[in-house]
């Protein structure tokens, strides 16, 4: 029984060496639990060794997170059951319990259909769907465009997507974890019930381990930020381990939040005659009395890129936007209702033509159809730069697309666009921008025709990751560090901060087992 | 007019009417059934109440003596100079028919110089063949064979009416029924006589192929029905059949205000779908567009069509004269290899008539199992690239 | 030139499900969409108005909900719309259907072109529009996928029949159906949008358009549904495992058993 759940025929396994950052990793041995007491006989045949043990969800991942240098591995995917769900009537508020392995699109399929598998739920949870079938609709916010990401994955990097201008992050979300150790100890996590207060951790496992330790609090960046260990002096001790990239602990068990889905809701794509119009559209909207749920941006290369590669059929008919020079921003609104809705698409389009929009020439998207039609429009973007990329890779392999993932405080974004824009320009590179502009978050895809821009195009990527850490702002405001972007992770943080973290790190996995190589190198 | 009663003293107030209603058209309101706006008395509460207490009152808007029309009809479609493939097997179908009513079989054949087709439809079952025939019927033309069909339909009165579901039978039908204020039933998959009533019931599938209505035509004639090519069986040809031959010159006094100008057979098309022996169709679970490219050279040794699922279709991966389905092309192809497609029921609607279909799918859930004759549990592309190496390598 | 484009309200066939017990379709939690072949319909009318001048009008039958459809349409580019609402129009097969748009369109009285899309997702008949057509008494062609040429007088189109393409010029008035794919279906815009909102969709019932009650709804329908049932499929399938090699050697030599390959290509 020990010897099958431990697989050695790493042939077989080559694709769970990879990540979708693209790089190959290695490992002696893979694991597939399909549920807590496997996990923690698989911790138990690896306790004498000291090998490395590098945890996998769907390895969607973009910077190596999932991919192994050496050791162990433990893939998540078999843990993927959603087990139960609760209604806390205080918070007014469901949640619903599930396995690491579940994936984001199955929880947003299940929740919209409020169809589950529940042969296995307690009686509890059942009364709870059956009030929550009674009442109206809810739905899991964190938005990130890989829907085929799992819930465990989310936790580790604190993921978002759009909507999380709104919302915020995974880690809004999270109400309780479960969590194993890797000396397959157990952690049980709930918002509000474990704290960190005045800088000292306190906390018991499962096992009856007493943990009192003071931590030494450091500056976050004031950003949406997913690089390294989130640390207040006063917090709940679970926000700790959303974002930790699985360097503490393995999540074997979530409770996600589902909050009420608005009544009406509204997608909006205005073009702009120039960048700097746009930009004073997204500043009055950051401010407008009802706030979009998103703001999205695509510069006029973004735009091009469409243009050149769209085919006839599904996406919305850019052909028809006239090409001059435009600037995308795409808002998104929710609320209550459809009065409401209609009074909140009076304020955007008073914004709008004020910043030079035409409202004859601003999509508006109100049927379910024509929503996905344009989040497709808006997915792309990346897709064809990918698509592009893998047609150059096949003249010269070793070339992938440089992406960037940096996020400043309010009040620089004009400074660190500026940045952007001169940098291709002097270095005489094809890229394009778009991404989360209401929080600053923008994404920065150069797009090397040889491997002599590929090292230009690095080495840009470099001095802006200095400059945005200079300005408080973060390297990775999403993708999380892995293991590509630990050297960019020195850059944001001082020693004594990156100490601090190691830490942490020793507290809970004193041998450095979990995901070896993440966040720390 | 039509009404719907709810009669109140039967009413127990079970909801069972609410639950089958498909138009979300009925409330409860002091536990007695209510009937609101929604309603468009398809009689499916009638139907399944189990107290007998709804009830719609239909009144047939005008009259038509019925006794009056005899025999199963079949439009001869005519193309390249010969009848097609579909009006063979609807002569099958109404000779089926004709048999159960006591009644004759007759083709109706439109054209110029066409009078050599007649022999055949004879042969494949028809027991008069009526000819229109002329200069101006060398085209197919929607207004003026529909013309001619009502002249003839007036004069000979047949009871059944049967056109291929083809591209011009879906498109001359309706003017035809329209203009007789006669019922019309397209893409029928059965067509049978009901062996209590003697009614003629036309089975086809409706909303999106999720179900399947068997539809009458009691009061009005002729009763007519479209069927798709492939569906019925080709009956085996008697050369030694007698039958008579009737010309029939109808007086049309208007010319016809659409001109076919030019006709292209594109040679992208291939091997067409709608002919095709084999089809190899994709889905999403081929992963990506690249793929297709796959697809295309397994067709290619099976000397078949590239089919299509909707989903890759919307995406733009594929032209939309490749997708099967509801929304598409139906086929009946002999081998039809489903590849990534996990068998939607509006797919399925395209092509669930395949003799042998193969279906490959990573799920195995993937309701694409439950109509096939072999299944893959795999990756699409994986497989096919196996298929292509083994086929190529003997 | 001015133009009527057909529109219905329809459910979203991808998202039914059959109710296996009654045999009937499981509408709840279904969303009402417009029938997706109208709405390329209504874009290629937009695109003739902006070519060439002239409205487009919109004509539905339906509930009074589907006020709220026209509104969006409205705000994609039409310039007014009609709804023929009427319990009496209720429960009618293509027939009373098309003699029911046939008043409407008898109403609105200035029209040179008739855009219907290919087919409704519901129904799937594709017989509404050459129906319309003939009662109209003017031609029509079906599964248009470009118009080629357009004046105040005619068209000239492409469309696709089984085989092949047809190039068909039309004298006006006429009906036309298209296929998908014809164009691509513009957004509304957010000036659209708000100019809908002040505008009004016109509701007719069976009296303002003079319905002969005869021949519209349950009525005036020649066909009935007699039964519903689920499609059923009867077959038992042989699956194949192993690895992908073997799984395509065992496909390639049940296809050479059935013939449908000649043997001496197994792959042995």
């Amino acid at each position: 029984m020990s010897k099958d759940i431990i697989r050695y025929d790493m042939e077989e396994y080559i694709e769970y060496m990879r990540d979708e950052s693209r790089i190959t990793g290695k490992a002696d041995s893979i694991s597939f639990p399909t549920n807590e007491a496997e996990l923690k006989r698989v911790l138990e045949k690896l306790a004498e060794s000291t090998e490395a043990i590098t945890i996998q969800g769907a390895r969607t991942g973009l910077t190596g997170g999932a991919v192994p240098m050496q050791g162990h591995v433990i893939n998540l995917s078999k843990m993927n059951r959603i087990t139960g769900l609760r209604f806390d009537s205080d918070k007014d508020c469901y949640f619903l319990r599930v396995e690491p392995g579940v994936l984001l699109s199955e929880v947003n399929t299940a929740i919209s259909k409020l169809e589950f598998d529940t042969s296995a739920w307690s009686a509890e949870s059942l009364e709870a769907l059956k009030l929550l079938k009674a009442s109206k609709s809810r739905f899991f916010s964190p938005d990130p465009t890989e829907t085929s990401a799992t819930i465990g994955g989310m936790v580790s990097c604190n993921a978002s997507g759009a909507k999380s201008f709104k919302y915020g992050a995974t880690r809004n979300h999270i109400e309780s974890l479960r969590i194993v150790l890797a000396d397959g100890d157990t952690i049980s996590l709930k918002r509000g019930r474990e704290r960190i207060a005045g800088g000292i951790l306190r906390l018991t496992t499962q096992g009856g381990r007493e943990i009192c330790e003071k931590l030494d609090v450091y500056n976050m960046p004031h950003v949406k930020n997913a690089s390294g260990y989130y640390l207040e002096r006063d917090m709940d001790a679970i926000d700790l381990f959303v974002g930790s990239e699985g360097t503490l602990g393995i999540t074997v068990e979530a409770e996600i939040a589902l909050i009420p889905k608005p009544g009406c809701i509204y997608g909006v794509m205005a073009f702009f005659p120039d960048q700097e119009k746009a930009i004073d559209f997204v500043e009055s909207a950051k401010v407008l009395e009802s706030k979009p749920a998103a703001i999205e941006f695509f510069n006029c290369m973004a735009l091009e890129l469409i243009r050149a590669n769209m085919y006839r059929g599904h996406l919305p008919d850019i052909q028809r936007v006239d090409p001059v020079c435009h600037t995308g921003i795409y808002a998104e609104l929710h609320s209550i209702d459809e009065d409401t809705g209609k009074s909140m698409l009076k304020a955007l389009s008073a914004l709008i033509e004020g910043c030079g929009g035409n409202l004859a020439e601003t999509w508006l998207a109100i049927s379910k159809h024509d929503m996905e039609r344009l989040k497709e429009f808006r997915h792309a973007v990346p897709e064809f730069v990918n698509s592009i990329i893998d047609d150059r890779r096949k003249s010269e392999p070793t070339l992938t697309k440089l992406g960037t993932d940096m996020a400043v405080p309010d009040g620089l974004l004009r400074d660190v666009m500026r940045m952007y824009d001169e940098g291709i320009q002097n270095a005489g590179l094809e890229s394009v921008i778009f991404g989360h502009i209401g929080d600053n978050h923008l994404h920065v895809n150069i797009l090397p025709r040889s491997m002599t821009e590929y090292d230009l195009g690095k080495k840009l990527y470099g001095e802006w990751a200095q400059a945005v850490a200079g300005m408080g702002g973060t390297v990775s405001a999403e993708h999380g560090i892995g293991k590509f972007k630990v050297a960019m992770l020195r850059k944001m943080y001082s020693q004594d901060a990156l100490d601090s973290m190691m830490k942490i790190k020793k507290i809970f996995d004193p041998g450095n087992r979990l995901n070896r190589g993440n966040l720390f190198g | 007019m039509a009404k719907i009663l709810v009669f109140d003293e039967k009413c127990v107030g079970c909801g069972k009417c609410i639950n089958v209603c498909p138009f979300n058209a009925i409330s409860l309101e002091n536990k007695k059934a209510v009937i609101g706006d929604a309603c468009v008395m398809c009689g499916a509460c009638e139907r399944n109440c189990p107290f007998g207490a709804i009830k719609i009152e239909r009144m047939q808007g005008y009259e038509q003596d019925i006794s009056l029309y005899r025999d199963v009809w079949v439009f001869a479609e005519q193309r390249g100079g010969e009848t097609a493939g579909v009006a063979f097997e609807l002569l099958g179908a109404a000779r089926r028919l004709a048999d159960r009513l006591g009644e004759s079989v007759a083709a109706v054949l439109i054209g110029d110089g066409v009078s050599e087709q007649a022999k055949e439809l004879i042969a494949y079952g028809a027991d008069v063949v009526y000819v229109i025939e002329g200069n101006d019927y060398e085209n197919f033309s929607d207004e003026l064979y529909a013309n001619a069909c009502i002249k003839l339909v007036e004069e000979h009165k047949p009871s059944i009416f049967l056109l291929g579901a083809t591209a011009y039978g879906r498109s001359l039908a309706p003017r035809i029924s329209s203009s007789l204020e006669t019922g019309l039933t397209a893409d029928c998959t059965v067509l049978d006589i009901d062996r209590e009533s003697g009614m003629f019931v036309q089975t086809r599938p409706a909303f999106g192929g999720n179900i399947m209505a068997s539809i009458v035509c009691p009061a009005r004639r002729p009763q007519m029905a479209t069927v798709r090519p492939r569906v019925m069986k080709k009956p085996e040809p008697d050369l030694g059949r007698s039958g008579s031959i009737v010309k029939f010159a109808p007086v049309i006094e208007m010319s016809p205000k659409a001109k076919l100008l030019e006709r292209i057979q594109e040679e992208s098309f291939g091997v067409s779908l709608a002919d095709a022996e084999v089809i190899v169709a994709a889905g999403r679970g081929i992963s990506d567009q690249k793929n297709l490219a796959l697809v295309e050279e397994l067709a290619r040794l099976l000397n078949g069509a590239v089919g299509a699922s909707r989903p890759i279709v919307d995406s733009g991966w594929i032209d939309h004269s490749h997708q099967v389905g509801q929304t598409g092309r139906t086929v009946a192809p002999k081998l039809y290899i489903a590849a990534g497609i996990s068998g939607a029921v509006q797919h399925v609607a395209g092509m669930s008539s395949s003799d042998f279909i193969v279906a490959i799918n990573k799920d195995k859930d993937a309701p694409i199992f439950k109509i096939a004759n072999l299944g893959i549990i795999g990756d699409a592309a994986e497989i096919i690239r196996e298929l292509i190496a083994q086929l190529k390598s003997s | 030139m001015n133009i009527v484009v057909c529109v219905k309200q329809v459910p979203d066939t991808s998202e039914v499900k059959l109710d296996k017990k009654t045999n009937t379709i499981i509408r709840e939690g279904v969303e009402s969409i417009i029938n997706p072949y109208d709405s390329y319909a209504l874009e290629e009318g937009v695109r003739l108005k902006e070519k060439l001048g002239g409205r487009v009008s919109l004509l539905s039958m339906g509930i009074p909900a589907v006020k709220g459809m026209l509104k969006e349409a409205m705000a994609a580019g039409a310039d007014e719309a009609f709804l023929l609402s009427d319990r009496r129009f209720a429960g009618a097969d293509s027939l009373a259907t098309a003699y029911s748009l046939y008043l409407g369109v008898k109403k609105i009285k200035d029209y040179d072109l008739i855009i219907c899309g290919k087919q409704a997702i519901d129904g799937d008949t594709a017989q509404v529009g050459p129906s319309l057509a003939q009662k109209l008494g003017i031609p029509h062609v079906s599964y248009v996928i470009s118009i080629l040429e357009a004046s105040a007088k005619k068209l000239k189109v492409k469309r696709l029949v089984d085989d092949a393409y047809e190039i068909i010029e039309v004298e006006l008035p006429a009906l036309i159906t298209v296929e998908k794919g014809i164009n691509i279906p513009r957004f509304p815009s957010l000036e659209g949008f708000f100019r809908a909102e002040a505008e009004n969709v016109t509701i007719w019932g069976a009296d303002d358009v003079k319905a002969d009650m005869k021949h519209i709804g349950l009525e005036g329908s020649a066909t009935w549904v007699l039964r519903t049932f689920a499609p059923s499929y009867e077959k038992s399938v042989n699956m194949i495992g192993g690895s992908p090699k073997e799984q395509a050697r065992e496909a390639i030599a049940a296809l050479v058993d059935a013939g449908f390959i000649e043997s001496g290509r197994e792959g042995e």
